[in-house]
């Protein structure tokens, strides 16, 4: 078996009390392009961080090629490329003086430097705009810079945290089109968001963590076979429903996510037929009347609340 | 309503999150407070300061010389010391003793000729630290009395009032008839005195009732001795009271630049550059290393600013050693910034970190003497002012612009701001977190 590009052998890091990471395995192989997917708080950015070095595991050992990364100066660092969640740029600076000061600590120097900034502008779309200051950009052009200083020294392995958090849908667009760009070329990625639309457009693999905790690491086609005969029923309530319902839903076999907004409610349910007679049943018992009614197959946005019984966007 | 209640507690919340900013908040305008009130009240009163630092030198040897050393030493207002005259000019030149007098030689047999006779005076050399003339007219007001006290108290000898008398003999018998006033009569009383007071077997000198203050009433009388002041700079050096000011203006601007550096450091990290930098094969070490290199040129290039600017405006000159000089400059440049490291690496939030980093600083560059030359401090505060690195990079600059000094002259200075790098060095090394 080829040694994987990466792997993370069972991770946990602490915060004081709080565990953010809790036992968390995996790998990646040279030119997959996984989704590290998860609600707010999930542990996500802490992952990425004990990935790159970033923060020391309490427990758990991250190997790159096979063999963990010796120090801070370790040059095989150099086939990471980290897009960290927060915009990484010097504001007073131009977007070019930015590349030239990242690019110059990964070891670049003189034309190759040149060459490597360009490429990289280029690629993100702001080669006109290389000379204007960072604080003038718009916040999608800072998120494309931020994604491109990563790109610079040509890395293997791209480490992705939420490289499109608040930016409009066309720059989001133009951002999937550089990822997708880079997958082509081979790139090895670990793209992390809480959108399970980006997942299906940009990944194969799925990991999708919850407290810390990894609940499903599976490719999209088996994470969709999994669904397969799943549905999805979303009630509207004549009223809230009480927490005795909710549980009584959750007590029903075939019911296996249930996930309340007011007086909506959604569920994913092992068969519709079935679990439709059964979810009737408990809303007669509770005396509210039912609204609307909505049904249909379960998509991968079901996903985790199937996996989890909460969904992703309200964590 | 509940909006201003909103606001108000929003900033009295966020004002009172970083702890330990807030404790030295509080304690660096107490520290400034108390510094000036200390000051002002002590102006004016050297005794306090542990008293001017003066340097005498007898070379006569004289009962009389000795007297008004001996006068002088019990005065509070003076700490002083007895050497010689290289020692002395050695001294006075390199800012250590603000004053010496040198009591030359004849001064105790013609001292007290001098009160009557303007060819005998003895003339009393004042050598002074241009920089501190204040403590120079105090020393030069504060003789006087003095010289009244040791005369009293040693030259009035029967001895020496013979030789009075004796002088004003031949001195009659110099002079060519005058019919105006009986010379005949005022000569035989002048020998009868003579002979009584050759009566007088023992030589005691007389004893004069409450002599320690009595000379002070005398003040009106002649002087019996001149004065010769004498400002030390070496060889065509002249004192430029800018050179100071910009020393101590320069020194001040550099350390709050770092001020501005090391809260940009500490905005890094919330940003997350820190993570970004962590995630390249770049050390601690190296990162730390570039910094104190980055921000001591900073500094270097603002002082050499403010010196360039002072030279060609106010003609500041370095008059000692240039090498000295840059060593200085350099040796404050590295002070400058790795206090810069050491205040980002102790510092939690930017906001906090700039409170408490302004006062400190200011608190550092008074009590080294970039606003008030060091010696009018009280005795205690001059002992802790050396423990302030600023002060030794006031005296360093000092030592090579108008003082003239060579470049040995800076190495105490030099030597003591590299120390003190290094121990900020040290506090950075130990407390500077880049985990993001
Ligand atoms: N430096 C820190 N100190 C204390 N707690 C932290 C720190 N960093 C993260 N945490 C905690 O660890 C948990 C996981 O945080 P993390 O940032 O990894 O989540 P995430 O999945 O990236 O979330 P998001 O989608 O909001 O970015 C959270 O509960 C967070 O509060
Ligand atoms: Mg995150």
């Amino acid at each position: 078996m080829v040694t994987p590009l990466l792997k993370a052998h069972h991770l946990v890091k602490r915060f004081g009390s709080r565990t953010a990471v809790e036992g968390v395995s995996f790998t990646l192989q040279r030119g997959e392009s996984v989704g590290l997917l998860g609600p707010n708080g999930a542990g996500k950015s802490t992952t990425i961080g004990l990935l790159a070095g970033l923060l020391v595991p309490d427990e758990g050992e991250v190997q790159l090629e096979g063999s963990p990364i010796a120090g801070e100066t370790d040059p095989r660092k150099r086939k990471l490329g980290l897009v960290p969640q927060e915009l990484a740029l010097y504001e007073e600076l131009t977007a070019r003086r930015n590349l030239e000061f990242f690019g110059s600590l990964q070891g670049l120097i003189g034309a190759k430097l040149h060459r490597a900034i360009n490429e990289a502008l280029q690629l993100v779309g702001l080669a006109d705009r290389a000379g204007d200051l960072v604080k003038q950009f718009s916040g999608g052009m800072k998120r494309r810079l931020n994604l491109s200083v990563a790109l610079l020294h040509d890395p293997e392995l791209l480490l992705l945290d939420e490289p499109t958090v608040g930016v409009d849908p066309q720059s989001r667009n133009a951002i999937f089109d550089n990822i997708e760009q880079l997958r082509q070329r081979g790139k090895t990625i670990l793209y992390t968001t809480h959108y399970m639309e980006e997942v299906e457009r940009l990944c194969d693999r799925v990991i999708i963590v919850d407290h810390g905790r990894i609940v499903a690491d599976d490719t999209l086609v088996g994470l969709k076979r999994r669904l397969a005969g799943t549905g999805r029923l979303t009630l509207d309530l004549s009223a809230a429903p009480e927490e005795s319902t909710l549980q009584a839903f959750r007590n029903r076999s075939g019911i296996t996510g249930v996930e309340v907004r007011e007086t909506r409610v959604t569920m994913t349910v092992e068969d519709l037929t079935v679990g439709l007679a059964a979810v009737l049943e408990e809303v007669n018992r509770s005396g509210l009347r039912v609204r609307a009614l909505e049904s249909g197959q379960a998509s991968l946005e079901d996903v985790f609340l199937d996996l989890t019984g909460r969904s992703l966007r309200d964590g | 309503m509940n909006q201003l209640l909103a606001l108000f507690r929003l900033d009295l919340r966020l004002f009172f999150q970083d702890r330990r900013s807030l404790v030295l908040l509080f304690l660096v305008p107490i520290g400034i407070a108390s510094f000036m009130g200390t000051l002002t009240s002590n102006l004016g009163k050297p005794s306090d300061r542990g008293g001017i630092g003066l340097i005498v030198v007898d070379q006569d040897r004289s009962d009389l010389s000795a007297g008004l050393v001996s006068a002088l030493g019990k005065d509070a207002n003076f700490q002083v010391l007895e050497t010689n005259e290289t020692v002395a000019r050695q001294w006075v030149l390199s800012g250590r003793r603000p004053v010496a007098l040198v009591v030359p030689e004849g001064f105790g047999a013609n001292a007290l000729f001098g009160l009557f006779n303007t060819n005998r005076k003895p003339v009393i050399t004042v050598l002074f630290d241009p920089s501190r003339s204040m403590e120079r007219q105090m020393v030069e007001g504060l003789l006087v009395p003095k010289v009244f006290q040791a005369l009293a108290e040693n030259a009035l000898t029967v001895e020496s009032l013979r030789s009075l008398v004796r002088e004003g003999v031949a001195r009659i018998e110099a002079t060519p008839p005058d019919p105006s006033w009986d010379q005949t009569t005022v000569r035989k009383l002048m020998d009868q005195t003579d002979t009584w007071l050759a009566e007088q077997t023992n030589s005691r000198p007389f004893q004069r009732e409450g002599s320690t203050s009595a000379a002070e009433g005398e003040i009106g009388l002649p002087l019996p001795y001149t004065t010769r002041v004498e400002a030390l700079v070496k060889g065509e050096a002249a004192y430029n009271a800018y050179a100071h000011s910009f020393a101590g203006m320069g020194v001040q601007f550099v350390l709050m630049a770092m001020i501005d550096l090391a809260v940009g450091l500490l905005r890094d990290r919330e940003s997350g550059v820190f993570r970004r930098l962590r995630s390249l094969p770049l050390s601690r070490t190296t990162l730390l290393a570039g910094k104190a290199v980055a921000w001591a040129a900073i500094a270097l290039i603002s002082l050499v600013g403010c010196f360039a600017f002072a030279m060609l405006v106010f003609g500041v000159r370095v008059q000692g050693s240039w090498v000295g000089f840059v060593g200085v400059l350099l040796a404050t440049s590295f002070l400058a910034s790795t206090l810069g490291l050491a205040l980002a690496a102790v510092g939690r939030t930017p906001a906090g970190t700039r409170g408490f980093a302004i006062g400190f600083i200011l608190l550092m560059v008074m009590v080294g003497g970039a606003w008030f030359p060091s010696f009018v401090f009280p005795k205690w505060l001059q002992t802790v002012s050396l423990a302030v690195p600023t002060r030794w990079a006031m005296d360093g600059l000092n030592a090579m612009t108008w003082r003239g000094l060579g470049w040995e002259a800076a190495l105490p200075s030099m030597g003591v701001l590299l120390a003190f790098s290094a121990l900020f060095a040290a506090i950075t090394w130990k407390w500077f977190k880049w985990e993001a």
